[in-house]
């Protein structure tokens, strides 16, 4: 691969960059990142008499935090592209696209998949044993497999649409902060409730007033899966697909950005 | 080392066309001037040089390069300093570990003795600079570069009467015979003394593309009483008396950059005719 594609060493000096320029901040998202966990697992406790959380809980804080501050997380990159000035320095690095996209894909989608979990499991274990110090009730420890483990009975499938939706509402962040200057996230969402709310209302005029909804053709006619595991293999792939389309147009905004 | 040719550049379908039709050439070992009135564009010729912008129709080629594609083999030959800019907060020490590996020419000896020659302290939070020490830190972060390509748009706004003599000393010293300065500047004065080449952009046009040495051996500049004479290509009313340019006699005086940029701007066609 040509040096002007991609270089490991430039790669790794974007890294180093990334670490020197953000080391504060680093430190201060990941200091209110685990108080946060820290106060809203002790409040539930607290709540709860005490007890000490069960698995279920473990499970839903881990999928509510990780979503709710990785799609924060994830809205806020290409930070160089909220000013003028930062993507002038941004675009003159030198590096090259795919380098700087690579790069900001793996330090926001990819730290987010695993550092949050794994930051969240160790909160919570600090929190648990925090407060079995001070109370008699006796803190069971969840393994690490239950970062990504829901249940025994829950078939694959489930985990690659679970993986799909998640790479999907993150690719979609992601995008929406290569694309817009100012309030990616909010510009990001509004533009999906944009798009849904077009085809809710291009669907119901399809079927309500155009009489599509009095036409009852074969299923099979109409292309839409019938049976559970169709369906689900079916938006598996949509998310997927949806995702890496999403990823390509976030590559092409940052390689045509002009300032 | 630069070549522009034919360019157009319009940042809209629906605005009129900001360059039309404009070609240079530079070559490495100088120093240029770019100078315009606010609003002619120089700061867009800057960044489409640089590859910020894409030429609307013609070409920008730099050391054989589009700009505009961006490629790490040209940038790590590019310095660009716009007029406002971003720096983290952080030390000098730090800014200079995270970035200086980027270019391979770096040369942190000579980043040293500029910091020193700036009276920047190397320990200090960059956010707790002033605006001007900011913009000395970075004029000694670009010459250190070494690059080959070394774009300053407006680089002495903002600096104190002694740092402009500074930046006039460290940049006529720290300069290789391979590399190219562009400087883009309304405050003519500052960048006296400095400049081989003046490149004058008016109305998306380059209305003078010169040497300084062809400009002396044909013009004179000169403060007299009185601004009448058949042989006064232009003059201006100064505190006592006129400044005047005149054809060239004896090849003894220094040109005037500002007096000069005005006669091409508001002068005659004579004027412009007699330099062109």
């Amino acid at each position: 691969m040509s040096t002007n594609i991609f270089s490991g060493k430039r790669f790794q000096l974007l890294v180093k960059q990334h670490f020197i320029h953000n080391a504060q901040f680093l430190l201060l998202s990941s200091g209110a990142y685990v108080g946060v966990i820290f106060i809203v697992l002790s409040v539930v406790q607290v709540g709860n008499g005490l007890e000490p959380h069960r698995l279920e809980i473990f499970q839903g804080f881990l999928i509510g935090f990780v979503t709710v501050f990785g799609i924060l997380y994830v809205g806020h990159s290409f930070p160089a592209f909220r000013s003028k000035e930062s993507a002038i320095s941004y675009l003159m690095l030198p590096a090259s696209a795919l380098e700087k996209f690579l790069f900001e894909f793996v330090s926001r989608i990819g730290i987010i998949l695993l550092t949050l979990p794994l930051l969240f499991w160790i909160t919570y274990h600090l929190q648990g044993y925090f407060f079995a110090l001070f109370t008699d009730q006796i803190f069971k420890s969840v393994g690490l497999q239950y970062l990504i483990k829901i249940d025994d009975d829950v078939p694959g499938l489930v985990y690659w649409l679970t993986s799909g939706g998640v790479l999907f509402a993150l690719s979609l962040a992601f995008t929406g902060a290569a694309m817009f200057t100012k309030q990616p996230l909010v510009k990001s969402l509004f533009a999906v409730a944009m798009i849904v709310m077009f085809f809710g209302g291009y669907s119901y005029i399809i079927i309500e007033h155009v009489g599509v909804g009095r036409y009852n053709p074969p299923d099979t006619l109409l292309l839409i899966p019938t049976e559970e595991e169709t369906a689900l293999r079916f938006f598996t792939l949509a998310f997927f697909a949806a995702s890496a389309v999403m990823l390509f147009v976030a590559y092409c905004k940052l390689k045509e950005r002009e300032v | 080392m630069v070549t522009i040719k034919d360019l157009k550049f319009r940042y809209s379908k629906k605005q009129s066309p900001l360059f039309e039709e404009l070609s240079c050439e530079l070559s490495s070992g100088s120093i240029v001037g770019l100078l315009g009135k606010n609003g002619a564009g120089k700061t867009s010729l800057l960044k489409l040089m640089v590859g910020l912008l894409q030429p609307t129709e013609g070409s920008v080629r730099i050391l054989n390069h589009q700009p505009s594609g961006r490629q790490p083999s040209l940038l790590q030959d590019i310095y660009f300093l716009p007029e406002e800019f971003h720096q983290p907060g952080i030390s000098i020490r730090k800014y200079v570990k995270a970035n200086a590996a980027f270019y391979p020419r770096f040369d942190e000896e000579l980043l040293n003795r500029l910091l020193t020659d700036f009276e920047l302290p190397d320990d200090r939070q960059l956010n707790q600079f002033s605006y001007g020490q900011k913009k000395k830190f970075l004029i000694a972060f670009a010459l250190s570069t070494k690059c080959r390509l070394l774009v300053f748009d407006e680089p002495t706004n903002g600096l104190d009467i002694p740092s402009k003599g500074i930046f006039r000393r460290v940049m006529a010293g720290a300069l290789d015979e391979d590399q190219l300065v562009i400087i883009s500047t309304h405050q003519v004065r500052d960048v006296e003394n400095l400049i081989d080449r003046v490149l004058m952009l008016e109305q998306g046009k380059f209305i003078m593309q010169k040497n300084l040495h062809e400009i002396a051996a044909k013009l004179h500049f000169a403060t007299t009483s009185t601004p009448h004479g058949e042989n006064v290509l232009y003059h201006e009313m100064v505190p006592g008396g006129y400044k005047v340019i005149t054809p060239q006699k004896d090849g003894s005086s220094s040109v005037d950059i500002e007096l000069l940029f005005n006669a091409i701007s508001n002068g005659t066609e004579k004027m412009k005719a007699y330099v062109n």
